[in-house]
């Protein structure tokens, strides 16, 4: 039974994946790829990795998903149904067929002589799952993944913060888009509605992922995708207008998680290293750097769809 | 021991500090804090030579775990080279760019301290996916940067240079993968005995795919057509950065790797890169020789001199040599293309176009830039006593002690475009400048800023003795 499931989502995936690439109507595309978002973190659940899974229904499917369709509705007049005429079918001429033909050719080389290799595996040499069993006690959480991230290589994770935040500066340094605004519509009452009831408990439940972080799935990165999902919903509904540049007090907002994760990183020399948590302490300190991450990560994953979002219209 | 005085941690400390410090002061501001921290990471990266020299390679075990359950820091000789070049860059070019953005430096600052955070994180990383998580930094403050040139064409380049980092860095990150799927670790120290005592396929694959994601990072021809745009079009004080080192680290990373744990894996391919880096000396210089642009021009010239780069790799049969002469120009070219990127922007400044035949007159307007342009040009021709010269001079010397012919005539050739390309700039410059020419007035430091760059690409040359002393502190035979 678990087979024949497995089977149906790798072939899912598959199909999802190549309707995605091949479809000439962009706005159906976009919505594969959500569906392809969505199916991957199923995949994840099935591999039991209930982490990598909520971060793909966020962020890979959610996150990406809405800022591809806020794009494809910048890209073509009008709202709803994209127009025949539009851009969105690429010339179909012969030197673009030949190119996408190498590419398919190579990436099914490639995959191919990856499925070969991936059959041969020896069995892993240095058994580190083993290790992080061994050293959980002393890593000040009960949730490996939380420890790994946030421990044993939480200089991983501060680099990676500050490649979000570089995300967002590099968006700043863009600028505003060349397109038009269009007016903005009257907002959907229900939406509006919506919103009100459902931004409450979205701050909630990101407050609850940040706590249970430390003893089972979710944390900073989950917190702060849940968040920035308020934020958006809150934008459709009219009730958050878009970001122009952003002032003081939205900066230190945007800097603060990565401000508190440095200064911790940086004291905690003392103990001999970077990152050095003295047992008795660590849990309360990598409670306070994913707080400030919930936080941090929440206004960057945010910016990046709010950020001179101008008076557009939303259908 | 007492982690705060350990040089390898601030290292990386101190440009993240102060990068987030100069985005939370707001839009432009935020240089004189940069110019403190650089000052301050060009004083620890020479502590850190210094103990080196003292007691050999030194290490750093974040979070005290050790590898492989945590992440270690590493510093040998190549890794404080390529540190204090680095540091030893962007503290001048920090003087250029705060009088060359007088109008505003919108986000330079935080880019370019994030930017410095991942090169030098990334010469001390120890760990395959700690390397994938730098590079991802520097590429995206590398991409930002090159956007801040403003308006369509400098956006265009950018979008182009994000899709070619990103791609390469999934082929990286699909090859760490990879290895860690086949040993179920990532640290490089315990990594390189495996490899060398069994690697299966997919090992074979990750090796493939993760050099050629640092191939294309690092421009070597026929990866290179992101780089003019990119870097002709950025504002100087960036196309500086960005010539003078990003692209070093790629390469960096390549030795790294080619010489470390992938070395049982790649002993044979040494032509494949140094037929590339052939094809980029020659390309690169026949495409300088043509580019109307001026910044075109010395971009182009990247092109080229990064193929020399590439040229030492059929030479490791004598390591120490051919290490020498690929790091040696490494360095010559990474101060001698920051001066010259400078120059460049300082004859745009004063004659308003970016064109090779508008700089008539220049001479005898701006002789201390033109002179910075013409000494840099005599560290990329290879003329002694510079840098360059005693990089080509090794290079030569080791292909010609293989038996490697080939190497010597493309090296002389590559010598000799590049002398033809520096003197169509030069030659332009001493012409009488046409009535109507108009010159812009440009600030004093500016100049001095891009002389000291240049005069340091030569008289390095000088210095050769103790640098490759220095590199060779943790170089196995």
């Amino acid at each position: 039974m678990n087979l024949l499931l497995d089977g149906l989502l790798v072939l899912a995936l598959l199909w999802s994946a190549w309707r995605a690439l091949a479809s000439p109507d962009l706005a159906r595309a976009v919505v594969l790829f959500i569906v392809f978002g969505l199916l991957m973190a199923l995949a994840w659940a099935r591999l039991n990795a209930p982490d990598i899974a909520l971060a793909e229904a966020a962020i890979g499917a959610g996150l990406t998903g809405a800022l591809l369709l806020d794009a494809l509705g910048r890209l073509q007049p009008g709202t709803g149904a994209p127009a025949p005429e539009s851009p969105a079918q690429p010339p179909a001429n012969r030197a673009g067929r030949r190119w996408t033909g190498s590419v398919a050719l190579v990436a099914g080389l490639l995959a191919a002589a990856l499925a070969y290799a991936l059959f041969q595996l020896p069995a892993p040499t240095v058994r580190l799952p083993e290790q992080v069993a061994a050293n959980m006690a002393a890593s000040g959480v009960d949730h490996p993944v939380t420890a790994v991230l946030l421990n044993f290589r939480g200089y991983d994770t501060l680099l990676e913060v500050a490649v979000l935040l570089i995300a967002l500066i590099g968006l700043l340094t863009l600028g505003p888009a060349a397109g038009r605004p269009a007016a903005p519509g009257p907002a959907n009452p229900l939406l509006k509605a919506l919103a009100r009831l459902l931004v409450p408990l979205m701050i909630l439940s990101a407050g609850y992922l940040l706590w249970a972080g430390a003893h089972r799935p979710g944390g900073a990165f989950q917190a702060g995708a849940l968040l920035a999902a308020a934020a958006v919903l809150l934008h459709l509904a009219q009730l958050l207008p878009a970001w122009a540049s952003p002032g003081r007090l939205l900066r230190l907002g945007l800097a603060g998680g990565f401000l508190i994760f440095l200064g911790v990183a940086a004291a905690l020399l003392a103990e001999g290293a970077l990152l050095t948590y003295p047992p008795a302490q660590a849990g309360g300190l990598i409670l306070l750097i994913e707080a400030g991450l919930t936080v941090s990560l929440g206004l960057i994953l945010a910016g990046l769809f709010l950020l001179f979002a101008g008076a557009e219209e939303r259908p | 021991m007492n982690g705060l005085l350990d040089p390898l941690p601030w290292l990386i400390l101190l440009p993240l500090a102060w990068a987030s410090l100069a985005f939370l002061l707001g839009p432009g501001r935020g240089g004189r804090l940069a110019l403190a921290g650089l000052a301050g990471q060009l004083a620890l990266a020479l502590w850190l030579a210094r103990r080196l020299i003292e007691g050999g390679p030194v290490s750093h075990a974040v979070g005290g775990w050790g590898a492989p359950l945590g992440i270690d820091l590493y510093a040998d000789g190549l890794s404080a080279v390529m540190l204090l070049l680095t540091q030893a860059v962007a503290l001048p070019l920090a003087f250029y760019a705060r009088a060359y953005f007088a109008q505003g430096a919108g986000q330079f600052w935080p880019l370019a301290g994030f930017l410095l955070a991942a090169m030098n994180a990334l010469f001390l990383a120890a760990d395959l996916f700690n390397l994938y998580v730098t590079l991802e930094l520097l590429g995206l403050a590398a991409v930002g940067l090159v956007a801040l040139g403003g308006g369509a064409e400098p956006s265009r380049a950018a979008l182009r240079y994000l899709v070619v980092s990103l791609a390469a860095s999934g082929a990286y990150l699909l090859g760490v993968a990879l290895i860690y799927g086949s040993y179920g670790t990532v640290a490089i120290a315990p990594l390189t005995p495996l490899i060398a005592a069994q690697a299966p396929l997919a090992v074979g694959l990750a090796a493939g795919l993760m050099l050629l994601g640092l191939v294309a990072k690092s421009a070597l021809f026929p990866f290179h057509f992101w780089l003019p745009p990119a870097h002709g079009g950025a504002p100087a004080p960036v196309s500086a950065l960005l010539s003078a080192l990003v692209v070093k680290a790629a390469f960096y990373l390549i030795l790294r790797l080619w010489l470390g744990p992938f070395a049982p894996l790649t002993a044979d391919w040494g032509w494949l890169p140094a037929l590339a880096g052939a094809g980029a000396i020659l390309w690169g210089s026949w495409q300088a020789l043509r580019t109307p642009r001026l910044k075109q021009l010395v971009a182009w010239s990247t092109v080229a001199q990064l193929g020399y780069l590439f040229l030492i790799f059929p030479l490791f049969g004598l390591k120490e040599p051919a290490l020498q002469a690929g790091t040696l120009q490494a360095v010559a070219h990474g101060l001698a293309k920051a001066a010259m990127f400078a120059a460049a922007g300082i004859l745009l400044k004063a004659t308003g176009r970016d064109a090779v035949d508008g700089l008539a007159g220049v001479a005898g307007r701006l002789p201390l830039t033109l002179f910075a342009f013409g000494l840099a040009g005599v560290t990329l021709m290879g003329l002694p006593p510079s840098a360059g010269f005693l990089a080509k001079w090794l290079l030569i010397d080791a292909a010609l002690e293989q038996g490697l012919w080939p190497l010597v005539a493309i090296v002389l050739a590559g010598g000799l475009l590049a002398a033809a390309y520096v003197f169509r700039v030069l030659r332009q410059a001493f012409l009488l400048a046409p009535e109507a020419q108009q010159f812009h007035p440009v600030p004093r430091r500016l100049e001095w800023a891009a002389f000291g760059l240049a005069a340091a690409s030569v008289l390095l040359g000088l210095r050769g003795v103790e640098l490759m002393a220095l590199l060779g502190i943790g170089v196995a035979p």
